[in-house]
């Protein structure tokens, strides 16, 4: 188990529960993240800058500061898990 | 263009999806911008004729969700439950339609008459989606009508079908929520006293009570209707016990599904071999490495272009102005006649000559910007750097739309979350050299001082709204949410749509401006002819010649400042009753510095101010223009002492 500031780039991760806060939570689920969504880390910002998460099923990808990356806990979802 | 009793068509969809695109391609050049009753809200509505009916179209901002997050989200919702649309028009990206119907379901739920846009179709197609248009029709219960809003495709069946909406009148509710969640919502919605005010129907009421959470009309069922709030509690902790999650992901996770299931059902996804060329270029601008040099070259050029264009197009375009003037000033003599006629010149060529080659490449280029969708790639990059100054890389859009103009990028920071984000995007906005100041700049700096001052005076501008943010943020401590900002897809910008963008700015400007740019000349010629200027400058004179070492015939052009930055520089001029090109024999290279760092910076212009009082509150006005003069006398001071 894992969180979205620590993906390796491009792996897919299953996304196995989102924390936080009611306004985070629901902006997330808004922009379409949910647990269980197949999402995966496409760029990384430089000197603990954003990442950019990408839903693999619906291809939304979302820019997120690395706060809020750390509340969206996953586990690998490729043949190397 | 009144019809009030037009029926009422409202654009609604998630931002991103092409919505204002195809509201540009129905609405055309009649499109008005109008307030919104009650609000400080803005939106564009326009009179369409379809198989002579008339409609009332309204385009609102983009929104996730029917539980808004930001300010622009409010905006759209207060639209959606305030006119109680005749029909909906729920435009949806095709390319990202798992997600979109999310929305769509919420909006079903409202019962209105509803026709979905099924929008970008040609980008889906890239993306290997191919859509059962007549299945997700029959699953979703209303009509689905593809479109591409940058050809205009589609758009008449898109009428034809609202018109038939129209007709038919109000959908029954579907449901689609899963069966415990569906019995809890319907079992509220019987408990309902005669007497409740509905919002659109029983069930869609039901819905938004239970999902918004506790603070959602409590306060007043809990003094009205107490066993109606009971009854809320109970059902809200069944429901969050049962699923063991908070109400309100109940329901996102279950159209979150129902979405999935209707995408599956309906769309086939073939796999492309390999990542599209957009994906590929996205790999390059997000780069850890090259997207900062790739970053930097893209603003620089933006003022390479308008250095390059604005410079030759303003003294081609200002040669006959000076003709003319001499000319008047030959047939008129030196009476209030010449300086009424003057004024009237100056204005107007004022607007064409030193406004529009700075202010239409800016305003061109900006919107390219934000259709190719590079606006959004700039926050990512520079989400790291916002945040050491006490913002986050939402605020970098608002930043970069105000080098055009302030009054919009003010508007724009609607798209924050949270307040104190809100009021220290719109504090620091006003510190960004629009293109008005642009013009000051190379006018003055540029041309007396060389491009490389020009330049100098950029970066010591930015480095100064850095310095600010800072020190702003240790007055507002509370923690930014952060960021979370969509990345739209990279996308090729429709001539058209980019077109009328520009074009409507430029209207405004038109309107706006002008009239106050030639009411401003005159005034100022009148008040010269008169000798009027000789009090005001005698009223400023401590400041401007004391303070700034300026000469204090400049005094009065401040006022004029006031009302648009630009006739700063027209009024110098006049004041000085001197020619540009013969300005130095009259001031020193050091005071046009300072000059131009004292009006650049000394208050928002008359449009900033309003927008700031109206989107913010008049504290929050009063504020910045306190801080503008505090931070000009200062900066001006400290500069005139350094050089």
């Amino acid at each position: 188990m894992t969180n979205a500031r620590d993906f390796d780039e491009g792996r897919p991760y299953r996304i196995v529960r989102i924390e936080g806060g009611e306004g985070v939570r629901r902006r997330l689920f808004a922009l379409g993240f949910h647990p269980g969504d197949l999402v995966a880390v496409t760029a990384s910002g430089i000197l603990r800058g954003p990442v950019v998460l990408r839903n693999v099923d619906t291809g939304v990808s979302v820019a997120i500061g690395r706060g809020i990356a750390q509340k969206i806990i996953a586990e690998p979802a490729d043949e190397r898990a | 263009m009144n019809a009030p009793d037009a029926p009422v068509v409202l654009f609604i969809g998630q931002p991103n999806c092409g919505k204002s695109t195809l509201f540009n391609a129905v609405a055309g050049y009649k499109a008005q911008t109008s307030n919104f009753p009650g609000t400080s809200v803005q939106h564009t509505h326009s009179l369409v004729t379809i198989d002579g009916r008339v409609l009332n179209v309204i385009d609102l901002p983009g929104t996730y969700s029917l539980h808004p997050s930001d300010r622009a989200e409010k905006v759209a919702l207060t639209h959606l439950f305030n006119e109680l649309p005749d029909v909906l028009i729920n435009v949806v990206d095709a390319s990202i339609l798992g997600r979109s119907l999310e929305f769509t379901l919420e909006l079903l739920e409202t019962g209105r008459p509803m026709v979905v846009a099924l929008n970008m179709m040609d980008l889906a197609e890239k993306k290997g989606v191919e859509v059962d248009v007549p299945a997700l029709a029959r699953r979703l219960g209303v009509p689905v009508i593809p479109t591409i809003a940058a050809h205009g495709r589609g758009l008449r069946e898109l009428f034809e079908a609202a018109v038939r909406g129209l007709d038919t009148g109000c959908l029954e509710p579907r449901p689609g929520l899963t069966g415990e969640v569906e019995e809890s919502v319907m079992g509220l919605a019987d408990a309902f006293p005669d007497e409740l005010p509905l919002v659109f129907n029983k069930r869609f009421t039901a819905v938004q009570m239970i999902e918004s959470g506790p603070s959602f009309c409590d306060e007043f069922l809990k003094d009205c209707l107490p066993d109606l709030k009971q009854k809320l509690d109970e059902t809200r902790d069944a429901l969050s016990a049962k699923r063991r999650m908070p109400v309100y992901e109940v329901f996102a996770a279950d159209r979150h599904h129902l979405a999935q299931k209707i995408f599956e059902e309906t769309c086939r996804v073939r796999r492309a071999p390999r990542r599209r060329a957009a994906e590929r270029l996205d790999d390059i601008l997000l780069h850890p490495l090259l997207g900062y040099p790739i970053l930097a070259a893209v603003l620089l050029g933006l003022f390479f272009i308008i250095f390059k264009v604005g410079s030759p197009l303003e003294s081609w375009l200002l040669r006959p102005l000076g003709v003319l003037k001499s000319q008047l000033g030959q047939r008129l003599g030196g009476g209030v006649l010449y300086h009424i006629a003057d004024g009237v010149v100056q204005g107007i060529g004022g607007g064409i000559a030193i406004v529009l080659p700075y202010f239409l490449p800016l305003l061109l280029l900006t919107a390219l910007l934000e259709d190719v969708g590079y606006l959004a790639r700039a926050g990512f990059l520079l989400d790291t750097f916002m945040h050491r100054l006490g913002l986050h890389g939402k605020s970098v859009s608002p930043f970069i739309l105000g080098f055009g103009c302030n009054v919009p990028a003010i508007t724009a920071t609607r798209i924050l979350e949270s307040r104190r984000d809100r009021v220290l995007t719109s504090l620091l906005v006003p510190f960004i050299p629009c293109s008005a100041r642009t013009t000051i700049i190379l006018a003055l700096v540029a041309f007396f001082l060389g491009p490389a001052w020009a330049l100098g005076f950029y970066v010591f501008n930015l480095l100064l709204i850095a310095g600010l943010s800072r020190l702003l943020s240790l007055f507002w401590k509370d923690e930014s949410p952060g960021l979370i900002l969509e990345i739209p897809s990279l996308k090729v910008p429709g001539a058209k749509n980019v077109a009328l963008k520009v074009w409507f700015q430029l209207r405004a400007f038109v309107k706006f401006a002008w009239p106050l740019l030639i009411a401003g000349s005159v005034i100022l010629g009148l008040v010269q002819s008169f000798h009027g200027d000789a009090v005001l400058n005698g009223l400023l004179s401590p400041l401007v010649a004391g303070v700034l070492g300026l000469p204090k015939e400049l005094g009065v052009t401040l006022i004029f400042g006031f009302l648009r930055k630009e006739l700063s520089l027209l009024m110098m001029l006049q004041a000085l009753n001197v020619d540009y090109r013969n300005l130095l024999t009259v001031i020193s290279r050091d005071q046009i510095i300072v000059f131009t760092i004292f009006v650049s910076l000394f208050v928002p212009c008359l449009s900033t101010f309003v927008v700031l009082w109206k989107e913010s509150g008049k504290k929050v006005a009063f504020l910045s223009a306190g801080l503008s003069l505090a931070v000009a006398v200062v900066i001006s001071l400290l500069v005139r002492l350094i050089i």
